[in-house]
């Protein structure tokens, strides 16, 4: 799925970046907003996105969260973990999904460490803020596309190998399912961490139940003492 | 038997590779989750069966079933490296011994290389000897068994490829086809472009080059024009079976044989010479290929002649428009840039070079020789380092031939190399280097004798450069003369006798050339008077590329007005965009200059030229340079650290304070080293990112505010050893190690590090911090200090110092 950066730019949450920075609810100066801006720019200005996704058949018992493949239903990939399967407990389709920045956010950062200590911590903090924003856009299209057969779909929250009780070996699940590196660049480290750093990949609930929980999942979060929890 | 080697057909008449394999796999029976490559073991004739499908249907090179096989995935198997290669090889040679009986045409046994999977460092996580030795097993295990060539297929980064290319040719002698992924815009996942990876594999000697996977056929016939136009070696083309297309949510392939057969029909026609298929495609996609195709003639295999050196993302190409070579990564006669090379301070060198970017560098010489140091290791930290950062290609600078080896051998791309000489000694050592790495190589005109008066004298040398090159396989695309410039105050003629030889190898020997401009005006008043004039004569008499430095405004202005006369520059808009920026410098440049603002002020605002400003008239005032930093620099960072902590200031405004902080001690630490003096440290912190994290932005904020605070800062990196900073620590004599972990998954290796520093006995304290600890989790693994915030790690080590631990 194509999407401009333009529209990654614009859809960022300029709050969350703040949050990100530390400033909590406040707002900071103008020297620092005009050179978040500024960094932001330069970021949308030069990351190639790209994503990969498929949709699967899901079927969920208590433990476990099975995604069968649509085009060849003897394919099952079966997930064990109480927390996804309770996210996903309402959704006949799951997205399974991967999306990234590419390796130019990580190397406009690495230019910024030496350059300039404050851009580099800012550019970090917009590059959470932008993967968030991409994803978000990217769901909802998708989510589009899958309601175009006439029947509207909702989305549940994104939900990552790490969250709750999902191990994060399943990122090795997903990395060959999808195709990651071959497909998008995605690459994955024997520690099961991701390059280029400023990557996603999650499932995601389709749902014919209307709900809008989709996006800010803080609440839902069990770290209370995270330090950027936002409880707005 | 084979009548020929492949390497006798390759590009002499059409050939055919085989289709795609994972889908078959699947529609045979395996699994999700199955490892494809097992299967040459667990089901050896659905594989040879596989293979045989496609040698009926014409193809002349089948690949075995070991795209996956790299010692990485093998951890989690029950199967060796070797054990799948050498069964995948097998099971080609007998399929093809089969076939063989009822259908005799060439047929070759393909040892089938993918991408490890993994991103190579300095941004990712394996260095590129881990990624080299991983293909180096590969490439032995094919070898061994029998393989008639290697296909290194479906990558995307070219350090990663360089790596295995360089595997492949000094582990075998087999033939080395290279095909990539591309996206519709023609760049590699990693950003290199068409042009680019085609002059590093060339000049790496690979036997043919091309694209596979990504793409259909037709995409794939938009693409092609940018690889005819600069590929000398054969064209490979494994399209897959059209685009992706989603149905019902998932990925399929849908270009049907006839369809395909007809397109790869065009690519042939356009010039491709070896073609196959890959993802979707199936023997049937084959058969019709081969029946189309089988008795095409192929489009001549011709050398482009171009001189080019290429980064990780693009190519600079000789032309008739001068290239700029900036020079200032260079130590000679700078002694600022000594003694960071002493300091191994390589941010020094990096900012060298981003300002020379910004400045219109076309290719950055890289030179990092001093006595006292080890070249080579420094060569590779500089070049690796370098290209990590900046999209420049390099000119290897040096006289050490095994800092020549390291800087070629880590080198991101097709690199320069300065330089060879005249002289017997120079071309033995130097030509075996350059045709390895397949480097442009810069020839100084000069040899046993000297350098030469005359310009007959220089061209002789020249003509003896080039006829030698060819000895060893090195083309005179390859090399870049330099005529030599010897300064006008020593000798009337010397400028001439430059021009004349300039432009006689030039227009007269066909090659390119290069000189260091600034020399001609060693000795003289207002150097860059003369600098100037020369540059645009030596431009006017046939120089390709001048090593000069791009920040010198007189001569890019000279560069910038030259190409607009040669009418190298499109109704003049670099020109004029040049001029443009040049109006809007002095004005930033003039306001904090004379900023009225004191040093703590400027600190506290976190202004970087302000306090470097403030620094200067400090110490123009006779301020000691202690007083300056523990009565005005430190009470400064004080007031920000403090306001930090009460949450009235936030990290950008400690960061900005701790930037400006720096530009202070840049000011202080070169009137110090003007007096021959050092500053002085407060001790030596190790720190790190723990093994197997890859987040290093905390640990980078700490280090910029502890250096600012006067301490030696240690920096391992990210993804450490704990074994490594154990080293450190006992080498060194270290008493504070601070450690950063992101995640919950690498805490453990916090433990671990800990843990490994208590067993030895070690008398240093541990301080932690990251996102996911506490002060219970930090007391749990046995940290003497948790620090929950950047300034954390400030207080405790000041207490430590304090208390003389430190």
């Amino acid at each position: 799925m194509d999407i401009r950066n333009s529209d990654i730019r614009q859809r960022v949450n300029m709050r969350e970046i703040y949050r990100y920075l530390g400033y909590g609810t406040s707002t900071p100066d103008e020297t620092v907003r005009a050179m978040t801006e500024e960094v932001l720019d330069s970021l949308t200005g030069v990351v190639k996105p790209r994503n990969i996704y498929n949709i699967y058949h899901c079927s969920t018992s208590e433990t476990e969260v099975m995604l069968k493949d649509s085009q060849n239903p003897e394919r099952v990939l079966s997930f064990k973990s109480r927390n996804l399967s309770y996210n996903l407990k309402q959704c006949n389709e799951v997205i399974l999904f991967a999306a990234t920045l590419g390796l130019e956010a990580d190397k406009l950062m690495q230019k910024y460490e030496i350059l300039n200590m404050t851009k580099a911590t800012i550019t970090q903090a917009c590059g959470a803020a932008s993967i968030e924003a991409y994803c978000n856009i990217l769901q909802e299209r998708i989510c589009d596309e899958a309601s175009s057969d006439g029947e509207k779909r909702y989305l549940r929250p994104r939900f990552s190998p790490g969250y709750g009780d999902l191990p994060l070996q399943y990122q090795r699940t997903i990395f060959n399912e999808l195709q990651c590196t071959k497909r998008i660049g995605l690459t994955l480290t024997d520690s099961l961490l991701m390059y280029p750093t400023k990557s996603v990949t999650a499932f995601i609930g389709l749902t014919s139940n209307p709900q809008s929980c989709h996006i800010d999942k803080c609440k839902n979060c069990n770290n209370i003492g995270c330090e950027f929890r936002n409880e707005s | 038997m084979n009548h020929k080697n492949i390497r006798e057909l390759l590009g002499k008449q059409i050939l055919f590779f085989d289709g795609g394999m994972g889908t078959l796999l699947q529609n045979r029976g395996l699994q999700t989750g199955e490892i494809p490559e097992t299967w040459n073991i667990l089901h050896p004739e659905v594989i040879r069966q596989i293979h045989k499908e496609y040698l009926l249907a014409g193809s002349n090179m089948v690949s075995a079933n070991t795209f996956g096989v790299n010692a990485f995935k093998c951890k989690n198997l029950p199967y060796t490296v070797e054990e799948l290669i050498s069964a995948g090889i097998r099971l080609t040679k007998e399929a093809i011994a089969e076939v063989r009986t009822e259908y005799d045409h060439p047929m070759y046994s393909t040892l089938d290389i993918g991408s490890i999977g993994k991103l190579l460092k300095p941004l990712g996580e394996i260095s590129f000897d881990e990624a080299y030795n991983t293909f180096k097993e590969i490439v032995i295990a094919g070898d061994k068994a029998g393989a008639d060539l290697i296909l290194i297929e479906t990558v995307s980064d070219s350090y990663e490829i360089k790596a295995a290319v360089l595997a492949a040719k000094e582990n075998s002698n087999l033939p080395v086809i290279v095909t990539m992924i591309f996206d519709e815009n023609g760049k590699l996942l990693t950003g290199g472009d068409v042009a680019s990876v085609t002059a590093m594999l060339e000049g790496l000697g690979v036997d043919a080059i091309g694209f596979n996977c990504g793409l259909g056929p037709e995409q794939m016939k938009n693409l092609l024009p940018q690889l005819t136009k600069c590929c000398s070696v054969p064209i490979v083309i494994n399209p897959n079976a059209g685009l992706p297309v989603v149905v019902d949510g998932q990925t399929v392939f849908n270009v049907d044989p006839d369809e395909f057969a007809e397109s790869v029909k065009t690519l042939v026609e356009m010039g491709a010479s070896v073609v196959g298929g890959c993802c979707g495609t199936t023997p049937a996609h084959i058969q019709k290929v081969t029946a189309l195709c089988g008795k095409m003639d192929i489009v001549p295999v011709t050398d482009k002649n171009l001189t080019v050196v290429s980064s990780y993302n693009h190519a600079v190409y000789f032309t008739r428009k001068p290239l700029i070579i900036g020079e200032r990564i260079n130590p000679t006669g700078k002694s600022k840039f000594k003694q960071a090379l002493r300091e191994h301070d390589m941010e020094y060198i990096y900012k060298e070079g981003l300002t020379q970017e910004e400045n219109g560098a076309h290719i950055l010489d890289v030179n990092v020789g001093l006595p006292e140091i080890d070249e080579p290791q420094l060569m590779e930290e500089a070049v690796t380092g370098i290209q990590a950062i900046i999209d420049l290609p390099l000119q290897i600078d040096t006289s050490d031939t095994e800092a020549m080896e390291r800087g070629l051998r880590y080198y991101n791309g097709k690199p320069m190399l300065n330089s060879v000489n005249g002289k017997a000694e120079s071309m033995e050592s130097v030509f075996p280097i350059a045709k390895k790495y397949g480097a442009v190589l810069v020839c100084l005109c000069l040899d046993e004798g000297g350098i030469p008066e005359t310009v007959e004298g220089r061209l002789k040398v020249a003509e003896k450069i080039v006829n030698t090159a060819a000895r060893y396989g090195i083309p005179k695309k390859n090399l870049v003369m330099d005529a030599l410039v010897l300064t006008i105050s020593t000798g009337q003629d010397n400028a001439n006798i430059t021009l004349e030889t300039l432009r006689r190898i030039r227009y007269e020997m066909g090659l390119h050339t290069v000189l260091g401009v600034s020399n001609i005006s060693f000795g003289l008043p207002e150097r860059s008077r003369i600098n100037t004039a020369f540059f645009t004569m030596a431009m006017n008499n046939g120089l390709s590329a001048g090593i000069v430095n791009p920040s010198s405004e007189p001569m890019m202005a000279a560069y910038y007005s030259f190409n607009a006369l040669i009418g190298e520059d499109e109704q003049c808009m670099e020109y004029i965009m040049k001029c443009s920026q040049a109006q809007d410098k002095p004005k930033e440049a003039a306001a904090p200059k004379k900023s009225d603002l004191t040093l703590d002020e400027a600190i506290i605002k976190g202004l970087s030229e302000s306090a470097y400003a403030a620094t200067i008239k400090l110490l123009e005032q006779n301020t000691d340079s202690l007083t300056i930093i523990n009565e005005k620099l430190i009470p400064a960072l004080d007031v920000v650290g403090k306001g930090f902590e009460e949450k009235k200031m936030f990290l950008p405004q400690l960061l900005m304070s701790a930037d400006a902080a720096k530009a202070s001690f840049e000011a202080i630490k070169a009137t110090l080293s003007k007096q021959g003096k050092n500053s002085e440290s407060k001790g030596k912190i190790v720190i790190a990112t723990v093994k197997g994290d890859i987040h290093d932005i905390g640990k980078n904020i700490v280090k910029t505010l502890l250096e600012n605070y006067g301490f030696d800062m240690i920096d391992l990196g990210k993804d450490v050893d704990p074994e490594l900073i154990l080293k450190t620590v006992q080498e060194q004599n270290i008493k504070l190690v601070g450690l950063s972990a992101l995640m919950t998954t690498t805490v453990v290796n916090m433990e671990e590090t800990i843990k490994l520093l208590r067993e030895n006995g070690v008398n240093c304290k541990v301080m932690v911090g990251g996102a996911v600890l506490t002060q219970e989790y930090a007391d749990m693994i046995g940290a003497d200090f948790y620090s929950k915030d950047a300034m954390g790690s400030v207080r405790y080590a000041n207490d430590l110092h304090d208390k003389g631990e430190l």
